[in-house]
């Protein structure tokens, strides 16, 4: 009824979009325009010189350090993707199937959690994982030798913490598209004789993979920025890229270096996104073309 | 004395490079019960929205009570809406609901107690519902609700968006009966929307049946029955069989003759051609309540198709019968009250007749 | 055979969603039980419990400070990004403009980026901004940064709520003669008033537990998040535990009052849909 394009009465509408569209174009757009601009400067005695050189460049590609580094965090956000959605995905089949039911409490639990301070919660860990902490205590009670949990300040406590941190999204990206699957479609395949691991194999898993696949992208974008587990958990011998980024911001004050890095790492996130968008049109052809053949 | 409470003169109306409607024009008389009546896309809800001010002519003007609507927003139109799906204010009450426009133009409260109370007689509604949110109303209790609500601020016109279309055959039933009841309490004028032309028969004293953009028919519903104006308007309500036949005209009439099945040619009054048939070509229109099933062709020249049974359904209070007509592509119907007697069986050769008295012919197949 | 296993299968589900859970909330526990240790440092058994956090923790200027800054910077998020959010959801829903996609994939991309390097990246920008207007780093800089990161939360919560709202209501509005300022206040706005509360609670809870964006744009104010990250880096302490447990104790009252929220919203529109 209230044709969209029908501005007369809607003018009182753009007032409401500018102020936020304004804002993004400011200090959104503007930073991510300015970033890549500032690899080509440098500084001098703490100062930003406008100066036009790929010195920061060649640095960046010359120097094994950095790409070991970019390298590693890759490989890390990789690999925490990976465990996210293993973890992710049967807790979200247990909430559109067997435990529905309970679906809109657990989910708060999950929501609690995930929005509680992450600083703290790494802390958490931190007192957890202690060889005086409380896990090594159980373990120890349980008849575990001692240290059993002695993986703090290493690689792997770094990866638990992100995992910890990451996995909820996942869950709802996952448990939203199981949701959106026709329960018919299902039955369907029951009724003709297919097993339940047969049905979920080739009905359920397939038509839930765009939200698997958006989790797991949304995974590994955002753990290429994160530094809290492993300065916190991992001890901060193995840095990862965001860490080498802080510092040389911090201690060096270094920007053209700095945002090369970012930018670096940006790229990678870009790329993944990308990705998302691609992967994302062609499952939704795949799936409309399953609909209707 | 018949007053026109709304004039639309030549309205069309374009969405980018569609032409919803084009030069429409149409009176409606005040205290008249009309339908626009077309298969979906025909341009009735968007006249509609234009009479109820949502949206603007492109071309045309619109005149409510000698008044031009041209800039005049739904609020200031002495018209109101009842919307397809109804449009209740979810986080109001029943009450709130039916006060809200009485509260929006400064009704004084005593005064709009009194008019509330007076809707809920109307409508049927439970004085206990006053409080209760709509959700949990039944699908017939909210139409009432919608139809308190628009009906409330005493508008000259009622504007309806196929309010029925959502319900199911039984209440649909009941709610046509109680509409037209509300529709002669109230003494307003009513426009209904519909794509159901056996709705529009039943409730409207005149129906208008649009096409395309435009107006095919305006008239009585027995108008639209027996007399359509083109070979849409005619196959447009159940199931009705064209038979061609040659025309031929004769002073003001026409003589037809048979192309498929028998008898003998027959003279035509005026009223009973089409005003769109030209050419020597036409279809004689046979509604299916109008043939009679026979053993035996008439003697006489009586008109006639031969046909074998194909199916026979059972309606409760009529039966049907489907013959297989040489010449004809589609089968032939026929309806006769009362269950089947069993006396024909599937497959079996038999005649329908049908009576001169009601002849009709519309313009052929294209 | 195959019943067994299926209910081995179902039994997995459970028991890896029940395990799942007790994960998410293994840290938060531990520092509520360490938050009561009488114990200087934090390690297991404890040797008694005592409440002597919680008073130091209250004596502790830097606390308070931290606090006052979260709250405050909280505070202001909160109201920022629910109007411009539910102002963006209303628009997105019911208008075309030009370069529309365009300003919804920017919309989101706050959410979907890593936020450390949206900081840095926002810090640069601010720091040579500094050369054309003098943008002070601290509750300025951290609003900013906070309001682009919240917002599109709020839209997205706002949003389902608006997807599922009939715009024929506000037309049954504007035809019983409300005009466009009572069609907003009386009709638009308290039908989405579950979903925008909701959107309230997250933006606040989002930018109180934010640490990436604070960590570059805080300048010389500290959050709470930065406070708590400044003081384990250098040696743990047992207030800190205490700050984890009130802080567990407010955002727990805010995801009930959230969650009712929510699914008022959707009571609603499963009643007008019926």
């Amino acid at each position: 009824m209230s044709t969209p394009g029908n501005n007369r009465r809607h003018w009182e509408l753009w007032i409401s979009v500018l102020p936020f569209a304004l804002l993004l174009v400011l200090f959104l757009i503007g930073p991510m325009v300015l970033t890549p601009l500032l690899t080509f400067q440098e500084t001098k005695l703490y100062q930003l010189r406008w100066t036009w050189s790929f010195d920061t460049w060649s640095t960046v590609l010359s120097n094994p350090t950095y790409s070991a580094v970019l390298l590693r965090t890759v490989w890390t956000a990789l690999l925490s993707t990976i465990v996210c959605v293993v973890v992710a995905y049967p807790v979200a089949y247990a909430l559109n199937t067997r435990l529905a039911a309970w679906s809109n409490q657990v989910q708060i639990l999950i929501i609690f959690a995930f929005l509680t301070d992450a600083v703290l919660k790494t802390f958490g860990w931190v007192l957890f994982l202690d060889v005086h902490g409380v896990g090594n205590w159980l373990l120890q009670k349980l008849g575990f030798g001692p240290g059993a949990t002695n993986i703090l300040f290493t690689p792997k406590a770094a990866m638990l913490g992100i995992v910890y941190n990451l996995a909820p999204y996942p869950i709802f990206t996952i448990y939203l598209s199981l949701a959106r699957i026709d329960p018919d479609l299902k039955h369907a395949a029951y009724d003709a004789g297919a097993s339940k691991l047969r049905t979920f194999l080739q009905i359920t898993l397939p038509l839930s993979l765009p939200g698997a696949i958006a989790g797991a992208l949304l995974v590994f974008v955002l753990s290429l920025g994160t530094f809290l587990e492993s300065k916190v958990l991992g001890g901060g011998t193995k840095p990862l890229a965001s860490e080498l980024i802080r510092q040389t911001f911090e201690t060096r004050v270094n920007w053209p270096l700095g945002a090369a890095l970012t930018f670096s790492l940006v790229l990678v996130a870009l790329a993944a996104l990308l990705g998302l968008v691609m992967i994302g049109s062609r499952l939704r052809i795949g799936a409309a073309g399953r609909e209707t053949s | 004395m018949k007053n026109a409470v709304l004039e639309v003169d030549a309205v069309s109306k374009d969405y980018g490079g569609f032409r919803a409607l084009s030069r429409v024009s149409l009176t409606i008389d005040d205290g008249e019960f009309i339908a626009l009546v077309g298969p979906s896309g025909c341009g009735k809800t968007s006249l509609l929205k234009i009479l109820a001010g949502f949206e603007f002519p492109t071309e045309g003007r619109v005149r409510i009570q000698d008044r031009d609507m041209a800039g005049i927003s739904p609020a200031e139109r002495p018209t109101r809406m009842v919307f397809q799906k109804l449009a209740l204010f979810p986080h109001k009450t029943v009450e709130e609901n039916i006060r809200f426009p009485l509260r929006i133009e400064g009704v004084p409260e005593d005064e709009q107690i009194r008019r509330v109370r007076t809707m809920f007689e109307m409508m049927h509604l439970k004085p206990e519902y006053r409080h209760r949110y709509p959700a949990r109303l039944s699908g017939g209790e909210q139409q009432r609700v919608a139809l308190a609500r628009a009906l409330v601020s005493y508008p000259r016109v009622l504007l309806l968006d196929e309010p029925m279309s959502a319900l199911d055959a039984k209440l649909k039933k009941s709610l046509q009966a109680e509409l037209k009841r509300i529709h002669r309490e109230v003494g307003t004028t009513f426009v209904l929307v519909t794509h159901d032309l056996e709705e529009a028969m039943m409730l409207a004293d005149r129906i208008c049946v649009m096409v395309a953009g435009k107006i095919e028919q305006i008239g009585l519903p027995s108008e639209i029955y027996r007399t359509p104006a083109t070979r849409f308007v005619a196959g447009f309500i159940g199931e009705t069989n064209f038979l061609p036949v040659s025309v031929k005209a004769e002073g003001d009439g026409a003589v037809i003759a048979p192309l498929c099945g028998r008898g003998d040619p027959t003279k035509l009054a005026a009223g009973q051609i089409a005003p769109t048939i030209g050419g020597e070509r036409a279809d004689l229109l046979i509604r299916p309540e109008d043939v009679r099933i026979a053993a035996e062709a008439p003697t006489s020249g009586g008109w006639h198709v031969e046909g074998e049974l194909t199916e026979k359904f059972t309606k409760g209070s009529s039966t049907q019968y489907r013959l297989r007509v040489s010449g004809l592509d589609r089968d032939f119907i026929a309806e006769s009250t009362g269950f089947d007697t069993g006396h024909i069986e599937i497959g079996q050769k038999v005649i329908a007749c049908f009576d001169r008295a009601c002849f009709y012919v519309v313009e052929g197949a294209s | 055979m195959l019943r067994l296993q299926n209910r081995i299968i179902d039994w997995a589900l459970v028991g890896g969603t029940l395990a799942f859970i007790l994960f998410l909330y293994v840290p938060i526990l531990t520092l509520v039980l360490f938050s009561f240790a009488d114990s200087r440092v934090l390690t297991f058994p404890i040797e008694g419990m005592t409440l002597h956090w919680y008073a130091q923790l209250f004596q502790n200027p830097n606390f308070y400070n931290a606090l006052k800054s979260s709250l405050i910077l909280a505070l202001i998020t909160m109201i920022l990004s629910t109007i411009l959010g539910t102002g963006s959801a209303l628009a997105w829903m019911r208008l075309n403009f030009p370069f529309k996609r365009a300003l919804q994939a920017l919309s989101f991309l706050p959410i979907l980026f890593p936020q450390l390097l949206l900081g840095v990246m926002m810090l640069l920008w601010f720091s040579v901004l500094r050369n054309f207007i003098a943008v002070p780093m601290g509750m300025i800089t951290l609003v900013i940064g906070h309001v682009i990161y919240a917002t599109p939360f709020v839209l997205v919560v706002v949003s389902v709520q608006v997807h599922g709202f009939d715009a024929a209501i506000e037309d049954a509005a504007r035809d019983a003669g409300a005009s466009e300022w009572q069609v907003l206040t009386r009709i638009t706005l308290p039908i989405l008033r579950p979903a925008i509360v909701a959107g309230m609670i997250l933006a606040f809870l989002l930018s109180w537990g934010n640490f990436y964006l604070s960590y570059s744009l805080n300048g010389s104010s500290q959050t709470l998040p930065i406070f708590i990250f400044s003081g384990i880096a250098v040696g743990s302490s047992p207030i800190y535990p205490a700050i984890a447990t009130l802080n567990f104790l407010a955002a727990l009252v805010l995801v009930v009052i959230a969650e009712k929220m929510r699914r008022k919203a959707t009571r609603r529109l499963a009643g007008t849909e019926s």
